[in-house]
């Protein structure tokens, strides 16, 4: 008995010892809480900006449309001027909420069939006018994976239209504007800067603002972005036309084109907000509003919650192997359906109102058993392996004044294609689109390619503000957000627990469970016939939620951050 | 002393060799590697590449074959490897191999060097975000191959270089950032 004792003891400390190798810097300071405001962004630095928006009077659009931007300077990895994404905005005085959705479009000379393939059906490089080809696919790296970039033109947008009109422009962009010469380098950033260093390599642009000395850029240096900070400056003084047109454009139009893109200063000049309503459902009481198509995500986030509602969550628990198993299923469906119908719906008919109904939601029920798993078809998912390494913020204050982004260049370090002279990461969210004809995600000039990202607000029964929320990760961004809803809803986490509480993701054939998911529920659902593939504890793909509670009764906002990347929460 | 002291005494001591295992580094006393060098990678990850600007920077000739095979490194002229050890799923589908023929390849290039008298010198550098299941196959397999290791600091944070270092009676050298090995890595070279 004592030898047994001695050998659990010394296992444990040998496992704690491992295990405390692998958890995430900061672990329990991420959230924050505060009477006036707050926010919830993916680095501690934007946290802040938005936080000192708010105390000069701006109001929640201001401090995230300055978030926007900071954000675009401090991970520039994950967003930036040369991306897009999508803003969801429900001030305390407006009816109803409204999207801004500036997602990238297709070029004009865009096609169909303008990305090729080799006769082992792996997609071609872009070729540059030298006649020379990139080694990758031209999804994925150079000037044809390109969109044309809306990031500027939806934050000055939603500035110009939903701002307090209490600070200017030039005060909200100041701060992105400072910290362009003292970007930390962390050691998300860090890691990034190594991942992608193969392809900073095909760039100088690249290779000399992200290496130093031909070396990766590593934890505790500090990058300087002189020419990021120029070209913020311009759009400073000039709004969106400082972007759109004129010198940065010419610039943008010329790289792209050098590096075997198609995007012209025409294309540039025409790029076009669109404000969307969202998506809407409930959730046990709660009001859902999510981002419409050309995002899929709001509409399944709703989806999956109408699916999910027909459970007891809260008597199931957390992460319990019925509970997960129901997940998955529910999950299989959810992406079924978004691999089938979803689109830019300015081209292409979807049935947003279906697929967010409770009667469809009932009739995908149906197919889930108790205890079978669901064969689905074997047609393939193009989609699979998006990437989307995003950012997403949320604000909220005393007011009820809520706001949720997500955007996004797409891959870490999108295209690799940086604009010489402007420090801009142009995306390559054309990845995002079907690659051939014959999809309702197939290319066409001027569509915006389907994203999944989801920038969610939820009202409560009496339909005030409740919850502001948002994600990165690609697809996976529908589940985390569906599953961070449901940890405050049914289990009654606080924000930055329901954050932090590990998740799965699962798409037909495999369930993706973060490491931290109960060892038991892992075995019952391999016993019930799941495939499970175990990931990190805190796996930082898993979909990084940044998110925002209001509780009414103790008048106290709180905030949470992702603790799988550099989430950070702040608020006063 | 009572029965519930010596265990939790032991379980101290039990805790302190599990700290003291991941801590304890066998430095390299005196150069070992002829020159020139073959810089190869096991794994395919870039960071071979880094490799490439350390060896640029400590002017120790080199050629570099991030995919040489058995057979052709006699042809090389090399005298001593340097591999670069860590798994990238990019890499690997790039160089259109899989982890078991990767293995396979840089295990049987080492063991013909190895033949003809070659040091081998290996670094794992990506630090922890280049650990992970793909790449602890590598490192696992290609370690104990080498005859000097040089790894940042935080991509052992679990002490497994360590551990298999110490298994195998291998120097070790740990530094905190990848352009700090360029001094051990010079000194490597005779």
């Amino acid at each position: 008995m004592k030898r047994v004792l001695l050998l659990v003891t010394s296992l444990v400390l040998c496992l704690s010892f491992a295990a405390a190798q692998s958890l995430p810097a900061d672990l329990y300071t991420r959230g924050a809480a505060g009477k006036k405001g707050v926010v919830a962004t993916a680095k501690p630095d934007s946290a802040q900006v938005g936080i000192d928006i708010l105390k000069k009077g701006g109001n929640a659009v201001d401090a995230a449309v300055a978030i926007g931007f900071a954000q675009g300077v401090l991970e520039p990895n994950a967003n930036g001027l040369g991306g897009g994404g999508f803003m969801i905005i429900k001030l305390a005085n407006m009816k109803q909420a409204v999207v801004i959705d500036f997602r990238e479009v297709a070029p004009a000379a865009a096609t169909a069939d303008m990305y090729k393939f080799g006769p082992d059906g792996k997609m071609l490089g872009a070729i540059k006018p030298d006649g020379s080809t990139f080694a990758y696919g031209a999804t994925y790296v150079g000037g044809l994976a390109s969109g044309v970039p809306g990031d500027v033109a939806g934050l000055l947008y939603a500035l110009e239209h939903y701002g307090s009109r209490k600070l200017s422009r030039a005060q909200v962009m100041q701060p992105a504007i400072d910290w362009c010469m003292k970007v930390p380098v962390t050691a998300n950033l860090a890691g990034s800067i190594k991942d992608n260093y193969d392809r900073f390599k095909l760039f100088p642009a690249a290779e000399k603002l992200y290496l130093k000395d031909g070396l990766p850029y590593e934890v505790g240096d500090v990058i300087q972005n002189p020419d990021l900070q120029r070209t913020l400056k311009i759009i400073q003084a000039k709004g969106a036309k400082g972007f759109y047109e004129g010198e940065i454009a010419q610039k943008i139009a010329a790289e792209i084109q050098a590096e075997g893109g198609i995007i012209t200063v025409e294309d540039l000049k025409n790029y076009k907000v669109q404000e969307r309503k969202p998506a809407t459902g409930t959730y046990r009481g709660y009001t859902i509003l999510s981002t419409p198509p050309a995002s899929s995500g709001g509409t399944h986030v709703v989806e999956l919650l109408n699916i999910m509602e027909n459970y007891d969550l809260a008597a199931l628990g957390p992460n319990t192997t019925k509970a997960l198993h129901y997940w998955a299923e529910a999950m299989k469906l959810v992406y079924a359906d978004r691999a089938k119908y979803m689109a830019d719906t300015a081209f292409v008919k979807v049935p947003v109102q279906g697929l967010t109904s409770k009667e469809y939601a009932k009739e995908r029920l149906a197919l889930i058993s108790d205890d079978k798993i669901l064969t689905m078809p074997p047609e393939g998912d193009p989609w699979k392996y998006d990437s989307g390494n995003t950012t997403s913020f949320s604000v909220m204050d005393s007011q009820g004044n809520m706001v949720a982004c997500t955007k996004s260049i797409n891959y870490f370090f999108g295209s690799g294609v940086i604009i010489p002279g402007t420090g801009i990461v142009m995306n390559n969210h054309m990845d995002d689109f079907v690659p051939k004809p014959g999809s309702a995600n197939s290319i066409e000039p001027g569509k915006r390619p389907l994203s999944s990202m989801s920038p969610t607000l939820v009202l409560d029964s009496k339909g005030r503000s409740f919850m502001t929320l948002g994600a990165a990760g690609g697809m996976r961004i529908i589940t985390a957000v569906a599953q961070v809803i449901s940890n405050v809803i049914d289990q009654k986490m606080p924000i930055e627990d329901a954050i932090s509480a590990p998740r799965i993701t699962a798409w037909p054939g495999d369930i993706y469970a973060e490491g931290r998911i109960p060892a038991m529920s892992v075995d019952g659902l391999t016993k019930m016939g799941h495939k499970v593939q175990i990931q990190d504890l805190y796996y930082p793909s898993q979909g990084v939620c940044q998110g925002c509670v209001y509780d009414w009764n103790t008048r106290t906002l709180y905030g949470g951050g992702d603790p799988r990347r550099d989430g950070q929460a702040k608020a006063y | 002393m009572k029965a519930i002291e010596r265990i939790i005494a032991a379980a101290a001591f039990a805790a302190a060799f599990c700290f003291a295992g991941a801590a304890q580094t066998y430095k390299l006393k005196a150069p070992i590697a002829d020159r020139p060098a073959l810089l190869t990678s096991a794994g395919q990850s870039a960071d071979v590449e880094m490799v490439k600007v350390l060896m640029n920077r400590i002017k120790v000739p080199y050629t570099m074959n991030a995919q040489i095979k058995a057979g052709e490194f006699k042809a090389s002229g090399a005298k001593s490897i340097v591999v670069a050890i860590g798994g990238s799923s990019k890499g690997l589908g790039a160089a259109g191999v899989s982890s078991d023929v990767e293995l396979a390849r840089i295990k049987a290039v080492i063991a013909e060097a190895k033949k003809a008298g070659c040091r081998i010198i290996g670094l794992h550098i990506g630090g922890e975000a280049r650990r992970g299941q793909l790449s602890d196959v590598f490192i696992r397999d290609i370690v104990p191959l080498c005859d000097y290791v040089i790894v940042v600091s935080e991509g052992n944070k679990d002490g497994l270089i360590t551990q298999l270092c110490q298994k195998a009676n291998i120097p070790l050298d740990s530094v905190d950032k990848i352009s700090a090995v360029s001094g051990p890595l010079a000194k490597a070279f005779k």
